[in-house]
C-alpha cells in the first residue's frame, strides 16, 4: 500500500474536478452534438479514475462500453434525430438548452440535499469499510481463473452475468420492437474510401486485441465484455465506412443464433450442471477454467454482434418496427 | 492507492449523481435526460468502488468491481432501449420532448 | 428434490430465446412454456409445503461469496400469483396478438416472466438489481408494443422513472455492501444495526422502490403507461410489475430495516393513505375506461403501504393483509384489464360514457369486470375482501381509526367507479357502434381471472398458513 503522495492528491484532485466539470458542462451545454462529445470526453477520464481505483478492468469496460459504444450510440440518435424530417426545427435545440422554471430552484435544493446526505453517509462507512474481498481471495484457486473480477463475474457471481447478458439481448429485442437501429450510417453520406482502407487495416487488429483481452481475463485485466466491445466497435467502423446500410442481414436465423449464443451458452452450462453437480453454474474444479473461457468466447461473440445489432440493419420484425 | 483516493473518488460520484438528478428533472428534452441518467450511474458506479477503500484491506475488493462491470453493460443497453424510443417518440410527435413538458 | 425453483427461471429463458429464434412458432413457444411454468409452480408450492423453505446456493459457493435463491412463503405467493395471471395473460394473448406482433410480444413476455420469476426467489441484493433491470426494461418495451404517441411516451415516462428507481436502489445496495461487507439478505439480517448506513440505505432502497411501485406522489409514470399499453401487457404491469418492486420493498423491511426504521413506517401509510383516496378520486373523473383502471391501481397500492404503520405490533394479521390485498388484486386487477381489452376491441373505443349496452352483448367480459370489481371494492367474500378486513382488524386492534376510515372510504370510492362502468355498460350509448367479435378464450381468461380473486376470498386460512412457512413476518434484522 502506497502512502498517498502530495502528486497522488494533486493528480487525483485534478481527475475528480475534471470529471465534475466535464459532467457538469456536458449537461449544460446548448448544443446537443457539445454535449456527447463532452460526455466521451468524460467516459475517457472516468477510465482513467478507474485505473486510479485499482481497478482496470472496470477501466477497459468503461473505455469501451461507456465511453466508447455509448459515445456512438448518442452520437447515431443524435444525427437521426436532426435528419428526421418529423423534427421541426433541427437547429432550435441544438441552440436552446430549455430548462424547466419553475421546478429548477425546487430540483436544486432536492439535489443539494441528496449530494450532502450521500456525502455524509458516505464519508461515515467508508473508513470502516470490509467487502469481500478475503472470502474472494480465499476461494479463488478453485474458481479456476486468476483474475479476480472474472472469477466474480463468471464463477462465484455468474448467474448475476446470466441474467446480465439476457438484459443485453432483450435491449436489442425492445429497440427492434420499436423501431429502426440507430444507423449510424445514413443513406446520404457517401461511404468514404479513406475509412474503408481503415477498417480493412484495423480488422485484423481489432480481432486480435479482442482476441487478446477475452484471453488474458483469465489472469489479468480484461475480459469478454470488454472484448466483445472492441469487436462491436470494429463493426461499427465498418457500417460507417460501408456505402450501402443495412449491410446485416438482420433478420436471418444465422445472426439471430449468434445473438443467443452467449445467454444461450449460460443457460446450457446452467442447466447441465445442475443436472450433473446439483447446483445450478457449479463447475467442476478441475475444468472450470476451461468452461470460464468457453462461456466468455460465446458471451463476447454474443455482445459484439448485439451492440452491432444496434448500430444497423433494418428492424428484425418486418413493417419497421410498427 | 489509500483510503483518501477511494473516498475523494466516492464523493465526487455523490457530485456527479447529484448533477445528473438534477438534470433529469429540470431539462425537457429527452436526449438531456438519457444523459443525465447515464452521469447519474457513472457517479453510482464511483460510489460503489470508491467507498470500499477503507480498512485495512491491502488488496482492491473484485466484487465491487464486478458489479460496476454489470452496471456499465447494463446501462448501456437501457441507453440504448432509450434511444430508440426516444426517437420513435420524434418520429410521431415532433418533439424529443414529453408533452407534459413542453414548454410554451 | 426436483429443480422447480431453477425451472422457474431457466424456463422462461429458454422459452424467449427460442420465441426469438423462431418467431412464426413464437405463440406455441410461449403457450408451451408458461404450462411448464404453471406446472413449475405447483410443483414448488407441494415441495415447500411438505419440506419447508427452499434453499438454493448458485455455483455450490453459498452466501455472502455466491448468491442464494430462497422460497418461503411469502415468494411463493408471489410466484403463484404470477404463474395464474400469467397464464390467463398468454392466453389472452394469443388472440390479442397476431402475426408480426405476435413475433414481438412473445419473446418480450418470456423475458418478463423470467425477470419477475428471479426476482421472487433471489436472496442477493445486488442479483434483484439486476432482475429488476431485467424487468423494467421488458416492461417497457412491452409497454411502447402498443405504437401510437400515447403509448410510446408513456413508455419513455416510465423508462425513465424505472431507471431513477434502479439507480437509487443500486445505491441502497453500494451503501448496505460498505457498511456491512454483504449483500446476502441473511447475512445482512445478522449484521445490520443501528446506523447511518442503514438508514441511508433505507432512505435510497425506499425512494427507489416507491418511485417503481408508483406510491403517491411518485405515481405519475404510471396511469399513463398502464393505460396506454396492449392490455394484456396492461394486466401484466398492474397485476405483477409493481408487485414486484413493493416485494422487494417489503422483503428487505422484514429482513434488514424492520426494527430500525419506525418513523419510516408512517411516512409509507401517510402516503398509503394518501394514495388510497387521490387515486380513487381521479378514478372517478376518467372518461376512458383504461385510464380510470390505472388510477384503480394507484389507488389499490395505498392499500399495501397502510400495512406499514401497523406491521410490527400487528404481526401476520397486518402483513398478511398487505399480502392478500397485493394477491387479490393482482387477479382482480388482471382481469380487469383483460375485460377493458375486450371492450376496446369490441367497440373500438374505451369511453366509458359510450359503452353501448356491452352487458347483453358482451355478458362474459361484463361478468369478469364486475367480479373483478367485487374484489377490488372489497365486497364479501372476495380476496380483497379478506384483506381489507385483515387490515381493518390490525388497524383497530392498535386504536388506529384513522387508518381504518381510509379503508372504508377508499372501499366506498371504489364501489362508486365500478358502478359507473357498470352503470353505462347496461345502457344503451346515444350513438350505437358497430361491434367487432371478441374471441371466446379472451372472454374467458378475463372471467376466470375475476373468478379467482374471488375464490381467495374462501381460502383464506390456507393462504396464511402458506404465508407463514419460514416465518417472513417475524421481523428479524437488528442482529436478532
Amino acid at each position: 500500500m502506497e502512502t498517498m503522495t502530495l502528486l497522488g492528491w494533486a493528480f487525483d484532485g485534478l481527475l475528480g474536478t475534471g470529471l465534475v466539470w466535464l459532467a457538469w458542462r456536458a449537461l449544460s451545454s446548448p448544443s446537443l452534438f457539445t454535449a456527447v462529445v463532452l460526455f466521451v470526453a468524460f467516459g475517457l477520464v472516468l477510465a482513467l479514475a478507474w485505473v486510479r481505483l485499482d481497478a482496470p478492468d472496470v477501466a477497459l469496460a468503461e473505455a469501451a462500453i461507456g465511453a466508447g459504444l455509448t459515445g456512438a450510440l448518442l452520437l447515431g440518435a443524435l444525427a437521426r434525430l436532426h435528419g428526421s424530417s418529423a423534427h421541426k426545427s433541427p437547429g432550435a435545440d441544438a441552440v436552446r438548452s430549455r430548462t424547466r422554471v419553475v421546478a429548477w430552484p425546487l430540483a436544486a435544493a432536492a439535489t443539494l440535499v441528496v449530494i450532502c446526505g450521500l456525502a455524509a453517509t458516505l464519508i461515515v462507512i467508508t473508513p470502516t469499510a470490509v467487502g469481500l474481498g478475503a472470502e474472494v481471495a480465499r476461494n479463488l484457486r478453485a474458481s479456476g481463473v486468476s483474475n479476480p473480477v472474472t472469477a466474480v463475474l463468471l464463477n462465484f457471481r455468474g448467474y448475476d452475468t446470466l441474467l446480465e447478458t439476457a438484459v443485453v439481448l432483450l435491449a436489442l429485442i425492445g429497440a427492434r420492437s420499436i423501431g429502426t437501429a440507430i444507423d449510424v450510417a445514413s443513406a446520404s453520406a457517401p461511404g468514404s474510401p479513406v475509412l474503408e482502407t481503415f477498417a480493412r487495416f484495423l480488422a485484423p487488429l481489432a480481432i486480435l486485441v479482442g482476441g487478446y483481452l477475452l484471453w488474458v481475463g483469465a489472469y489479468a485485466p480484461g475480459g469478454a465484455f470488454q472484448a466483445g466491445a472492441v469487436l462491436a466497435a470494429l463493426g461499427v467502423v465498418f457500417a460507417l465506412s460501408s456505402r450501402k446500410h443495412g449491410a446485416m442481414p438482420a433478420a436471418e436465423f444465422p445472426l439471430r443464433l449468434v445473438l443467443v449464443l452467449g445467454p444461450a451458452a449460460f443457460v446450457v452450462t446452467a442447466a447441465i450442471t445442475l443436472v450433473l453437480r446439483g447446483h445450478l453454474l457449479e463447475y467442476p474444479p478441475v475444468h472450470a477454467g476451461v468452461l470460464i473461457m468457453v462461456l466468455e468466447a460465446a458471451a463476447t461473440l454474443s455482445i459484439g454482434a448485439t451492440l452491432l445489432a444496434l448500430f444497423s440493419g433494418p428492424s428484425f420484425f418486418r413493417n419497421n418496427g410498427r | 492507492m489509500t483510503m483518501a483516493a477511494g473516498i475523494l473518488y466516492a464523493l465526487v460520484g455523490a457530485a456527479l449523481f447529484g448533477l445528473g438528478l438534477h438534470a433529469l428533472i429540470v431539462k425537457t428534452h429527452l436526449f438531456r435526460k438519457i444523459l443525465a441518467l447515464n452521469v447519474m450511474g457513472s457517479g453510482t458506479f464511483l460510489m460503489l468502488v470508491g467507498a470500499g477503500s477503507g480498512g485495512i484491506r491491502v488488496l482492491p475488493d473484485a466484487v465491487p468491481q464486478a458489479m460496476v462491470i454489470t452496471g456499465i453493460v447494463v446501462a448501456v443497453s437501457a441507453t440504448a432501449l432509450a434511444l430508440t424510443l426516444m426517437l420513435r417518440i420524434a418520429e410521431e410527435t415532433g418533439h424529443a420532448e414529453l408533452p407534459g413538458e413542453r414548454s410554451g | 428434490m426436483a429443480p422447480w425453483a431453477e425451472a422457474l427461471i431457466l424456463l422462461p429463458l429458454v422459452g424467449a430465446m427460442s420465441a426469438f429464434l423462431w418467431p412464426r412458432r413464437a405463440p406455441v413457444i410461449g403457450l408451451v412454456t408458461m404450462a411448464l411454468l404453471v406446472v413449475s409452480v405447483a410443483g414448488l408450492s407441494i415441495q415447500v409445503a411438505r419440506l419447508g423453505v427452499y434453499r438454493h446456493l448458485v455455483g455450490g459457493w453459498g452466501a455472502p461469496l455466491g448468491i442464494d435463491l430462497y422460497a418461503d412463503g411469502l415468494s411463493l405467493l408471489l410466484l403463484a400469483a404470477t404463474a395464474v395471471v400469467g397464464a390467463a395473460v398468454s392466453v389472452y394473448g394469443t388472440g390479442y396478438f397476431r402475426g408480426h406482433d405476435a413475433a414481438r410480444f412473445w419473446p418480450l413476455w418470456l423475458f418478463l416472466l423470467a425477470a419477475l420469476n428471479a426476482l421472487f426467489l433471489s436472496r442477493d441484493i445486488f442479483n434483484i438489481y439486476v432482475t429488476l433491470e431485467l424487468l423494467g426494461l421488458a416492461a417497457v418495451a412491452l409497454t411502447a408494443l402498443g405504437g401510437g404517441s400515447d403509448a410510446l411516451v408513456g413508455a419513455m415516462r416510465y423508462l425513465l422513472a424505472s431507471l431513477l428507481g434502479s439507480l437509487l436502489y443500486l445505491l441502497g445496495v453500494a451503501v448496505l455492501y460498505h457498511g456491512f461487507g454483504a449483500v446476502d439478505i441473511d447475512v445482512l439480517a445478522l449484521r445490520v444495526g443501528p446506523s447511518p448506513a442503514v438508514w441511508a440505505a433505507l432512505g435510497l432502497m425506499g425512494a427507489g422502490m416507491c418511485l417503481k411501485t408508483a406510491l403517491f406522489p411518485l405515481h405519475f409514470w404510471l396511469p399513463p403507461a398502464h393505460a396506454s399499453a396492449p392490455a394484456p401487457v396492461s394486466a401484466a404491469l398492474s397485476a405483477l410489475v409493481v408487485k414486484a418492486s413493493f416485494y422487494v420493498l417489503l422483503r428487505m423491511w422484514m429482513e434488514v430495516f424492520g426494527t430500525l426504521a419506525g418513523s419510516a413506517a408512517v411516512v409509507f401509510g401517510l402516503f398509503g393513505g394518501a394514495a388510497v383516496l387521490w387515486g380513487s378520486l381521479q378514478a372517478l373523473r376518467q372518461a376512458r375506461l383504461k385510464l380510470l383502471v390505472a388510477y384503480s391501481t394507484v389507488a389499490q397500492i395505498g392499500y399495501l403501504f397502510l400495512a406499514f404503520p401497523l406491521g410490527a405490533a400487528s404481526g401476520i394479521t397486518g402483513w398478511g393483509a398487505a399480502a392478500y390485498l397485493a394477491l387479490s388484486h393482482a387477479l382482480a386487477k388482471a382481469a380487469m384489464f383483460l375485460a377493458a381489452g375486450n371492450l376496446l376491441r369490441f367497440g373500438g373505443h374505451d369511453r366509458i360514457a359510450d359503452l353501448d349496452r356491452v352487458a347483453q352483448r358482451l355478458p362474459l367480459t361484463t361478468g369478469a369486470f364486475a367480479l373483478a370489481g367485487v374484489s377490488i371494492m372489497g365486497l364479501p367474500p372476495s380476496g380483497g375482501f379478506a384483506g381489507k378486513w385483515l387490515l381493518l382488524q390490525a388497524a383497530l386492534a392498535q386504536g388506529r381509526w384513522e387508518i381504518a376510515v381510509v379503508v372504508i372510504v377508499g372501499g366506498l370510492l371504489a364501489a362508486a367507479y365500478v358502478f359507473r362502468v357498470l352503470g353505462h355498460a347496461f345502457t344503451q350509448a346515444p350513438v350505437p357502434h358497430e361491434a367487432k367479435p371478441v374471441p371466446l378464450h379472451m372472454e374467458w381468461a378475463a372471467l376466470l381471472l375475476a373468478c379467482g380473486a374471488v375464490l381467495l376470498g374462501f381460502i383464506a386460512p390456507l393462504v396464511l398458513s402458506v404465508l407463514g412457512i419460514g416465518h417472513p413476518f417475524s421481523m428479524g434484522g437488528a442482529g436478532s
